[in-house]
């Protein structure tokens, strides 16, 4: 062992992060060495803060410090409008665009019999719940478009569809302020499929 | 089109090895177990990123080492360009004009080739999945979106697959999320028979005279798509998903009974009939030889056809397989127009004015000494 314990310990906690290997983490653990003894305390405390204080939604599923969240608390916002997510980064991706002025579902992953997923496995329940009990006109499936997210949007709709509530479903297409040319043809035929008339 | 110069590093048993080739034919020479294979295979893998001797590309590195390199130089319409892949255990990169290729399916395509080995031999008698890999393979290199399709297709499939094992245990439970994957695996399903069907069509075009010409006008080929719904040639993809739709629906049970996906192209299997006859069960071994060969001469005209330049063949210990006519017939057919790679471990056997101008290579355990 080259290094004494204390920092030993803490290389080896910064390794448990993503994105961070070994070298990093050797650098991150002698950076905090030479911080300030105040701020590694807040930055310790930060960390424990988060992990204790937040508790996700009971309505809509998202991290929140107080419960029912903030946006869900909101009466400003739309009630009948629900844009259902897969996961509460999605939902501040949302946020960030300040276009959206309905509700969330957040999912917490997609269906996947692979990774032994299922709908009970996901916030599907309590969407379900939700739906029967609040008056929503219109559900946003706002899913990831690969194969599972494609899959769990196509199950949800097929359970509401029978409520008569409208369901639509996020277009695919190309990236604005894009090229053409650089588009994959994947994308470019999912967005020749979803044209639509001027 | 044409690879100029090839770099292995760490490649099975070579260390290191540079070579330039000639444009028109390279013969590789060696005994066995001295790495001609193993060349003609780096410069497959090079077009398809993937061996067609292993699914395993951990093999392709050599024993010990950490990683495995091939580096092309490609001429292509007169457009010189490198490619380049890499393989470590992590995974592989592939770099077209030195720029990664985050989509393999960005890649195929940019090099095309035609392998010609002996295990291609087995194309006409051997199982079905090596039929399909044909196919699969060939029509990749052509059209590259088709491999996104597949691999869209095998996911689901596999997706499905766990599905109905759970079903199967638990018979009552709801079926919604299975209906899900039957419409998402529709869908891709669709595209891959309508696809492969019209690839068929080209290559019957270009099968039925080549076959004519090397069985000396006496032998009719025909090549039959035998899918797993009853489906027809003819019909287009809305009619294919309606098909595959009503025989979804009618074997949902047994699908779950049995625990997994019973009809889709990953079932389909194509059948070759020499005057009428499946070459499979009563040809001769030099029909079905002669077929083998008549597919590998139709990819290369079909190639041509659809990527306006011919692709480079490889035969690998093939020519000493065929009888003198045929030999002659397929150096006459690529004479001058087609590069290609030829191992072999003597030129005695081979008489052909092609061979006097071919550059030549000697392999001796993993060098190359000229």
């Amino acid at each position: 062992m080259y290094y004494p314990e204390p920092i030993s310990k803490l290389i080896d906690s910064f390794t448990k992060l993503p994105g961070i290997g070994p070298k990093t983490a050797v650098r991150l653990a002698f950076f905090v060495l030479n911080m300030k003894e105040d701020d590694v305390l807040d930055f310790a405390k930060s960390l424990v803060n988060a992990k204790r204080e937040l508790t996700h939604c009971s309505v809509c599923g998202h991290i929140t410090d107080q419960d029912p969240c903030a946006i869900c608390q909101d009466d400003m916002r739309d009630s009948s409008l629900i844009c259902v997510v897969q996961d509460p980064k999605d939902v501040i991706a949302m946020e960030k665009m300040k276009e959206f002025n309905g509700r969330y579902h957040v999912l917490h992953g997609a269906i996947s019999p692979m990774d032994g997923i299922g709908p009970e496995d996901i916030n599907v329940p309590s969407l379900l719940n939700r739906l029967k009990d609040e008056e929503v006109v219109e559900l946003i499936l706002a899913t990831n478009p690969n194969i599972e997210g494609e899959a769990t949007a196509m199950y949800i709709s097929r359970l509401v569809k029978p409520s008569g509530i409208k369901i639509t479903r996020i277009a695919h297409g190309l990236p604005m302020g894009g090229d053409l040319e650089y588009a994959d043809e994947v994308t470019l035929s999912k967005a020749l499929e979803g044209r639509r008339e001027l | 089109m044409h690879i100029h110069e090839l770099t292995l590093t760490n490649y099975r048993n070579y260390d290191q090895l540079q070579l330039k080739f000639d444009d028109k034919i390279n013969v590789i020479i060696g005994e066995n177990a001295q790495g001609k294979t193993n060349m003609m295979e780096s410069i497959y893998v090079l077009a398809f990123s993937k061996s067609h001797r292993t699914p395993r590309d951990k093999e392709l590195i050599q024993w010990d080492k950490e990683y495995a390199k091939i580096v092309g130089s490609i001429n292509k319409r007169n457009r010189s360009f490198p490619l380049e892949i890499q393989f470590s255990p992590k995974g592989k990169k592939a770099k077209l004009n030195h720029i990664e290729q985050k989509r393999l399916s960005d890649y195929i395509g940019a090099l095309n080739v035609v392998m010609f080995a002996p295990e291609d031999l087995n194309l006409v008698k051997g199982s079905p999945q090596i039929r399909r890999r044909f196919i699969d393979m060939e029509i990749g290199q052509i059209k590259p979106v088709y491999i996104y399709h597949l691999g869209q297709y095998q996911k689901i499939l596999k997706q499905r697959n766990f599905l109905l094992k759970n079903l199967q245990r638990n018979k009552t439970a709801d079926r919604t999320m299975l209906q899900v994957l039957t419409e998402q695996l529709i869908e891709h399903a669709a595209v891959i028979v309508e696809r492969r069907f019209s690839f068929l069509e080209l290559l019957r075009k270009w099968a039925k005279p080549i076959h004519q010409g090397i069985s000396r006008g006496i032998e009719d080929l025909e090549i039959n798509y035998i899918a797993s719904i009853d489906v027809s040639e003819d019909d287009n993809r809305e009619k294919i998903v309606k098909i595959y739709h009503d025989k979804f629906s009618s074997l949902e049970d047994k699908e779950v009974d049995r625990g997994s996906t019973l009809i889709g192209p990953h079932r389909d299997d194509l059948a070759f009939n020499v005057n009428g006859k499946d070459v499979q069960t009563y040809g001769s071994q030099g029909q079905q030889r002669t077929t083998a060969l008549s597919l590998k001469l139709a990819e290369i005209e079909l190639i041509y056809n659809e990527v306006g330049e011919y692709p480079i063949l490889l035969l690998d210990d093939v020519l000493s397989e065929l009888d003198d006519f045929r030999q002659s017939h397929l150096l006459n057919t690529i004479q001058g127009k087609v590069q290609t790679f030829v191992s072999t471990t003597s030129v005695d056997g081979i008489k052909h004015e092609t061979l006097d101008k071919a550059e030549i290579f000697r392999v001796e355990n993993g060098t190359i000494v000229k």
